[in-house]
């Protein structure tokens, strides 16, 4: 608690103060974060990305049941019901008692509910050949047909006692169903988690080769430099397609893996390049001669007297790179290297310009993508600009 | 007092033949070339010369503090700290040597600490490297430390951080980092430099008291003649990588021998010269160069007492004047007695 008063009194800190807009920023960054816990805690599912709460598109709050749902629905209760009604003694009677919820029997002599019931009989054989209802899009029409035809058994009370309240839809849903809402919100968790990783292991990786380059030179300074020139000179988006290639068969193509090991490889090379340049002038500081005659070892010097003089460029390269691998994932993603079988904003947006959604006035999904990503890269564009101003000795 | 210690103890670091070369992109230069001296417990031994003279890279090369992949020390060339050479240590052997038995201190107190942490951090840091002391007795030593350094409300110092001190200050803590391990030797390299007079003073005063206390031996490098009279016992006098004179200080004042001492000496402002339009003489020349050194003595085309010998052999350091008068000079022809005429003018 000192520390961070003590930390709020220096000018660095004063100056971020003043300026509104990196207070926006670091609001808007804490809402993200908050969020991507919020996810990583269990509050939306990898289940509830995928799961199908139909292809209505049109963003809203209310809606049918699952397919399932559906074809349970039309098959078991109120079909019972009428089914028993028929094969009692007294046909009208009985079939004046059936009643489920908001529904009654339909006005119709038994031979003709005899017949609605063998089709509705008839088209549900057919629909439980299917062995996932939920996601067999193909199946859908004949759904449609089978609740069609067995909505001739009932008579509705009311027109809205057929849909139901979901929040899940509140933003549409996919092409496939999906909710876009959630899949956008898991997608903040996805893209914080790679920046997040990628970024501490760049800073982490970069700043320790770069420092020990820079102030061991001879031989370690060479096999630095000629590592990082060598990967620098392979274009990144090439390298990170071969090395997606190169999971494609493995057992950890559907996790992020990949992803980590992709950037982790190319990422570090800024911030190593930019550490051994100040590490070069830091390493003729009197401070660190003299902690070389106070019998230090180089190791020490290096944690203890290089690398914390290199915090400021560590801190505006970690808000870089964090950008930079958000949108390197959502790029990835878009043309199908990056995130696999999650939610992502790349293939959100890849899905939307896919099945023609955009063309055909479905907008929301890229648009959501669009926004969340926008503001999270926006944010921290501010906020690392700020933090540059912030740290910089020269700018008042 | 200077001569008591000399008599009475043995030297601590014994320092014989020094060759020190850098292998450069125009060839092997030997930037310190024979040097030899002895220092003792509780003396502040001057080191003096024009830059570039050798004085800082035979202290470095005492600590053995020159990149390893270019310096190149002479077969001969022993530098003996209680028995031991430093010169064929391994590295590892080396750092626990430096800090806690021979200790160093920079010119520029500016930077000579570390931006990032709490000078009392930085004192802490020295003792945990070197001493087996808990968290707490390195703080109570730090403070401790600072006050023995006579920095005011020392408690409440370790907290702050360099660029909250001055200059002065600044190179009080440096000179508390050197001291907290208890080193026999302290390098002070141009200590004084980078400060005004008055704190200049007042940190030479205070390492002369410190060396009464700790009983720690001191080099002092400088080419400032006026902080070598107030502060060192014995003087040496460098000239292109080799000893000239070596001799007590007040003997080197009173009586210098080499003529390159006596033309240090004659450079150095005088009160009683301002009224007058007097020039301050100089030196006439140049220091030779490393890579084209002459046969010779390496004074000589500088010598207004030139011989023409002077220029055919390299004269030896020998021993003149017998006891407490005893010094060392690299001269064919040593001035002699001439202080009386000389001083009194």
């Amino acid at each position: 608690m000192n520390v961070i008063r003590r930390w709020m009194a220096t000018r660095e800190a004063r100056k971020l103060w003043r300026n509104k807009s990196a207070l926006l920023a670091i609001v808007v960054i804490g809402m993200y974060l908050l969020t991507a816990l919020f996810v990583m805690a269990g509050g939306i599912s990898r289940d509830t990305c995928d799961t199908v709460v139909g292809s209505n598109k049109l963003p809203g709050f209310f809606q049918q049941d699952t397919p399932e749902k559906r074809y349970e629905n039309a098959t078991t209760k109120f079909l019972t019901k009428i089914k028993r009604a028929l094969a009692a003694d007294d046909v009208g009677g009985a079939l004046k008692e059936v009643n489920l919820g908001p529904y009654l029997a339909a006005d119709q002599t038994p031979a003709q509910l005899q017949e609605i019931v063998d089709q509705v009989e008839t088209l549900a054989a057919e629909l439980n050949e299917s062995p996932n209802l939920d996601n067999d899009p193909s199946m859908l029409p004949k759904l449609a047909e089978l609740e069609s035809v067995e909505t001739q058994l009932k008579a509705p009370l009311s027109p809205w006692d057929q849909f139901i309240f979901n929040t899940s839809i509140c933003l549409g849903t996919d092409s496939q169903g999906r909710s876009i809402f959630f899949r956008g919100i898991y997608s903040i968790k996805i893209a914080i988690q790679i920046g997040l990783v990628t970024a501490l292991f760049s800073v982490a990786l970069g700043a320790f080769l770069g420092a020990a380059a820079g102030y061991f030179g001879g031989w370690v300074d060479h096999v630095v430099v000629w590592i990082y020139t060598t990967f620098s000179s392979i274009p990144n988006l090439v390298l990170l397609v071969v090395l997606a290639y190169a999971f494609t068969n493995s057992a950890a193509k559907d996790t992020l893996l990949p992803v980590y090991i992709a950037f982790g490889a190319t990422f570090w090379i800024g911030t190593c390049r930019v550490i051994r340049g100040e590490t070069l002038k830091l390493k003729e500081m009197e401070y660190v001669h003299a902690a070389q005659t106070a019998g230090f070892g180089p190791l020490h010097i290096l944690l203890r007297y290089i690398i914390p003089n290199t915090a400021h460029l560590m801190l505006i390269n970690f808000s870089l790179l964090l950008i930079a691998a958000i949108k390197s994932e959502v790029i990835l993603s878009y043309l199908g290297f990056g995130v696999k079988n999650q939610p992502s904003w790349g293939i959100m947006i890849r899905d939307a310009g896919n099945n023609g959604d955009v063309v055909g006035g479905f907008f929301w999904e890229i648009g959501f993508a669009t926004v969340l990503m926008f503001g999270l890269v926006l944010a921290f564009n501010i906020l690392s600009d700020a933090l540059q101003d912030a740290f910089d000795p020269k700018h008042v | 007092m200077v001569d008591k210690t000399i008599q009475q103890d043995k030297p601590i670091l014994k320092v014989r033949n020094l060759r020190t070369s850098f292998k450069t992109g125009r060839g092997t230069v030997t930037a310190v070339d024979g040097v030899s001296f002895d220092l003792y417990p509780g003396e502040t031994l001057g080191v003096v010369g024009e830059s570039g003279c050798g004085k800082t890279v035979t202290n470095k090369s005492i600590i053995r503090l020159l990149p390893s992949h270019v310096t190149m020390y002479g077969d001969d060339s022993v530098v003996d700290y209680r028995g031991t050479n430093l010169l064929g240590l391994q590295e590892h052997q080396m750092r626990a040597i430096r800090g806690n038995e021979i200790g160093m201190i920079f010119q520029e107190p500016m930077t000579a600490l570390n931006p990032v942490f709490t000078v009392g951090w930085q004192i802490e840091e020295a003792l945990q490297y070197h001493t087996n002391l808990n968290a707490a007795q390195r703080r109570t030593r730090a403070v401790e430390m600072l006050r023995l350094v006579e920095m005011p409300n020392p408690e409440k110092r370790i907290y702050e951080y360099p660029h909250q001190l001055s200059g002065g200050m600044r190179q009080r803590v440096v000179i508390a980092i050197a001291l907290c391990c208890e080193p026999d030797v302290l390098i002070a390299d141009e200590p004084t430099t980078a400060l005004d007079v008055t704190i200049q003073a007042q940190i030479l005063r205070l390492m002369d008291g410190l060396k009464e206390k700790t009983g720690t031996a001191i080099i002092l490098i400088t080419h400032d003649l006026g902080v070598v009279a107030q502060a060192c016992d014995r003087v040496i006098v460098m000239y292109a990588g080799q000893i000239v004179e070596m001799a007590p200080v007040r003997q080197l004042f009173h009586n210098p021998q080499h003529p390159y001492t006596k033309a240090l000496l004659d450079s150095m402002p005088k009160p009683g010269r301002v009224g007058h339009q007097q020039r301050l003489p100089a030196i006439e020349g140049t220091v030779p160069s490393l890579f084209d050194l002459p046969d010779g003595c390496r004074f000589a085309d500088r010598c207004k007492h030139r011989r023409d010998n002077c220029e055919a052999s390299l004269p030896d350091l020998v021993s003149i004047g017998e006891g407490t008068a005893e010094s060392k000079i690299r001269c064919f022809y040593p001035l002699g007695d001439v202080k009386e005429s000389g001083a009194a003018s």
